[in-house]
């Protein structure tokens, strides 16, 4: 018996021991939440009038989505579809959903539902489809949880004669056929970048909190920031991303440890994702360090204030741009998803019809107009929006 | 029922007989003094890698991170020393926090948001309790299936809506008491969830310890039968344990409804694994009869105190889960080596 628990012991020991030796190799790698593909910064602003490289411009590459195997012709007729997105129960996703809603009721021979997991999961997402599939549905939208591990369930969607179009976060090219951008990550880098230069100079420091590393959107944003921030703003000191998974709690803690490990020497927080920056939003109020702090007797000095800047949802954003702390955000970067959900279900139903076919280089998208094809088979939604004092009441989602 | 029944006056850590140098051994190896080490030396330790993380805003920030978490620990403590479990509890702290958000935007007065859900957590409880205690349902079945009705059904409800404009005096887990000295101490502004959360956890600890009902929770979890034998009614120890935990659960789901000026409308993803890992890393025993409240708060202040530490020093995230895992395993070898070290000195 003692043996046992002696033996246990010693595994307990060897664990601890593991971690000792491994934690400072991993303590040297940076874990700035960035992937390694390549970078393609855009201009800096002093530079933009001096001629922009515009997308058309750029040589288009071979169309390299994939397509449904004998699919009925329903070219005109009434269709269902199914929109899964990453999670339901966060803002975002409802707004989507609004948007898809929004272009069924225009087309009037579309039906959507949203269906997807509560939380943020690719198990559970790629169940759902499945379970879609044998259901048999006549198209599916999707916004992966992760590019790689929803590749095969969406390609037996394709085998099965679905059709598939993703939007907000990609597959893998050839699971589906086409993917609704609703921004390059190059112009949302920009925007985001600029805005927090526009706070914290163009010698400041500032520290990211994100979803989680291998989030396919975020680690993309992150990327091609630090490209245009190495490019045009080389005086500004990146300290550290932290993840905070889509939870607000947490996000929260994550921004506090922030301000509170960096002290005066942070000047500005990014929020990668639509919880993350009102939460570091929340962190930056509740220390008293809004740059224009409208909470008697919690005002931070100036040179103490931490600017936040981040991709969020206006409704979740109003209280710190025109509410209650007033000025604590200065500009929330996003496209319209209520736009992005609205394109997708006009995407799929043009497939559907047959009016938009690999090789083409544009498709009309109802009140939106004609959306140009990027980087083979995916359709642009258009530059991203920032939300402003100005602006911002003018949202509801 | 005199005092002297045995297994109802077992007190949750073992008093043996012996001399004062064995008793005070078997003090010093009691979880909670070990967590309080643990966390002693995880502060000196990351405090002198970077003074700032034994900063005073740091440190109060620590404390406040999973205060909600420790508060909701408290009930769950007693349903598994009890020898029960309730894993819908992340699930019910969602909606009872849903709850408390929609009732304080439709206008009704403050103190009904913060009422209401802690009533709703006590009703639930006695659901699960009924259900557990007289229809003879394992506990794991009724909260695995309240678990799906409260996600499923919150999302239903709600739509995914994100509660916003909540009014400004709506906000209970950001209010502070004031500051004040204490034996020529200057003690700070204290936030109201680490005030909840330390009287909440001593009072469960006094009473676990000192009445009658609270003894019987060890005694059923311990020997369910000895403890029948002994007349204590498990049906009404069970109800009691699984209503205590909706009250602490509704308490910790004002706390995380009101800490931030949005309420997110979902499940917190993963919280009833938080909350069970408190209490089984602060020493409740998941075999039941063996634990307190106390262990559960300071494992709940240990992990809070990990994630921030992990952040000071650099190092992923990711090592969270990993040093969580390790936590559980050393913390159940330990009950194991325990309860062999309790048995044979039961045999000696």
């Amino acid at each position: 018996m003692n043996r046992k628990l002696l033996v246990g012991l010693l595994l307990g020991v060897v664990l601890v021991l593991g971690f000792a030796l491994v934690m400072p190799t991993a303590a040297q790698d940076r874990w700035d939440g960035a992937d390694d593909l390549p970078v393609n910064p855009l201009e800096c602003p002093a530079a933009e009038g001096a001629g922009e490289a515009s997308p058309a411009e750029m040589s288009m590459p071979e169309y390299d989505g994939g397509q449904p195997t004998d699919a009925p012709d329903l070219a005109g007729q009434p269709i269902v579809l199914v929109d899964v997105p990453k999670l339901v129960g966060i803002g975002y996703f409802a707004a989507t959903t609004l948007g898809q809603q929004q272009a069924a009721e225009e087309l009037g021979n579309v039906t959507v539902t949203t269906d997807a997991p509560t939380e943020a999961n690719i198990d559970d997402q790629i169940a759902v489809i499945d379970n879609y599939i044998t259901q048999g549905v006549n198209g599916i939208l999707f916004a992966a949880n992760d590019p790689v591990a929803i590749a095969p369930v969406l390609t037996r969607a394709l085998e099965s004669g679905i059709h598939v179009v993703g939007y907000d976060a990609n597959s893998e090219p050839a699971a589906r056929e086409w993917f609704v951008n609703q921004a390059e990550f190059n112009g949302i880098a920009k925007a985001m970048i600029d805005s927090m230069v526009a706070e914290i100079g163009a010698d400041g420091s500032f520290a990211i909190v994100t979803s989680t590393f291998t989030t396919p959107n975020q680690a993309r944003w992150i990327a091609e920031m630090q490209a245009y921030q190495g490019k045009c703003y080389p005086e500004l000191t990146w300290l550290e991303t932290v993840e905070a998974q889509e939870d607000n709690v947490l996000s929260f803690n994550q921004a506090t440890t922030l301000i509170n490990k960096y002290g005066p020497d942070l000047d500005g927080i990014f929020g990668m994702t639509s919880v993350a920056t009102p939460a570091a939003a929340d962190a930056v109020a509740q220390a008293g360090l809004c740059a224009v702090d409208a909470v008697a007797g919690a005002a931070g000095s100036a040179e103490d204030a931490v600017a936040v800047v981040g991709l969020a949802t206006p409704n979740a954003m109003k209280p710190y741009v025109t509410g209650d702390f007033a000025g604590c955000v200065k500009s929330v970067v996003l496209w319209n998803p209520i736009d992005l959900g609205y394109a997708a279900v006009y995407v799929l139903r043009a497939v559907v019809d047959g009016e938009f076919a690999p090789g083409d280089t544009s498709v009309m998208a109802g009140r939106l107009g004609e959306l140009q094809v990027v980087n083979g088979s995916e359709v642009l939604l258009g530059p991203p929006f920032i939300y402003t004092a100005e602006n911002i009441d003018g949202f509801d989602f | 029922m005199t005092a002297t029944a045995s297994p109802v006056t077992r007190p949750p850590v073992q008093a043996r007989s012996g001399g004062f140098l064995s008793r005070a051994l078997s003090f010093l190896f009691t979880q909670e003094v070990i967590l309080f080490l643990v966390l002693v030396v995880l502060i000196v330790l990351v405090g002198s890698a970077n003074p700032r993380y034994v900063a005073e805003r740091n440190f109060i920030n620590i404390l406040n991170g999973n205060a909600y978490i420790a508060v909701a620990a408290i009930g769950m403590s007693m349903v598994i020393i009890s020898r029960n479990i309730d894993i819908s509890i992340g699930s019910l702290i969602g909606v009872l926090g849903t709850l408390s958000g929609t009732i304080a935007i439709n206008g009704y007065p403050i103190w009904a948001s913060w009422l209401v859900p802690i009533v709703a957590g006590a009703l639930v409880g006695a659901v699960i309790g009924f259900l557990v205690a007289y229809l003879r349902i394992p506990a794991i079945v009724v909260t695995l299936g309240l678990l799906s009705i409260l996600k499923g059904g919150l999302i239903t409800i709600t739509g995914g809506a994100w509660i916003t404009d909540l009014p400004s005096d709506y906000f209970l887990a950001q209010m502070k008491s004031p500051a004040f000295s204490f034996l020529g101490l200057n003690v700070p502004e204290i936030p109201s969830p680490i005030l909840l959360m330390i009287i909440l956890t001593i009072l469960a600890a006094i009473w676990m310890r000192y009445s009658t009902t609270g003894r019987a929770i060890y005694a059923v979890g311990g020997n369910a039968e000895a403890a029948r034998l002994s007349g204590i009614s498990e049906k009404r120890i069970i109800m009691t344990v699984f209503i205590i935990n909706g009250i602490t659960a509704g308490i910790a789901a004002v706390l995380w409804a009101t800490q931030l000026s949005i309420i997110q409308s979902t499940v917190p993803a993963g919280l009833e694994l938080q909350i069970i890992t408190s209490a089984v890393v602060g020493g409740v025993s998941i075999l039941g009869g063996i634990g307190t409240t106390v262990g559960a708060m300071l494992a709940a202040i240990l992990l809070s105190a990990i994630n921030s530490a992990l952040v000071f020093i650099n190092i992923s995230p990711y090592w969270f889960r990993a040093v969580v895992g390790v936590l559980i395993l050393v913390t159940v070898l330990a009950d194991r080596l325990r309860r062999q070290r309790n048995r044979a000195s039961e045999r000696g």
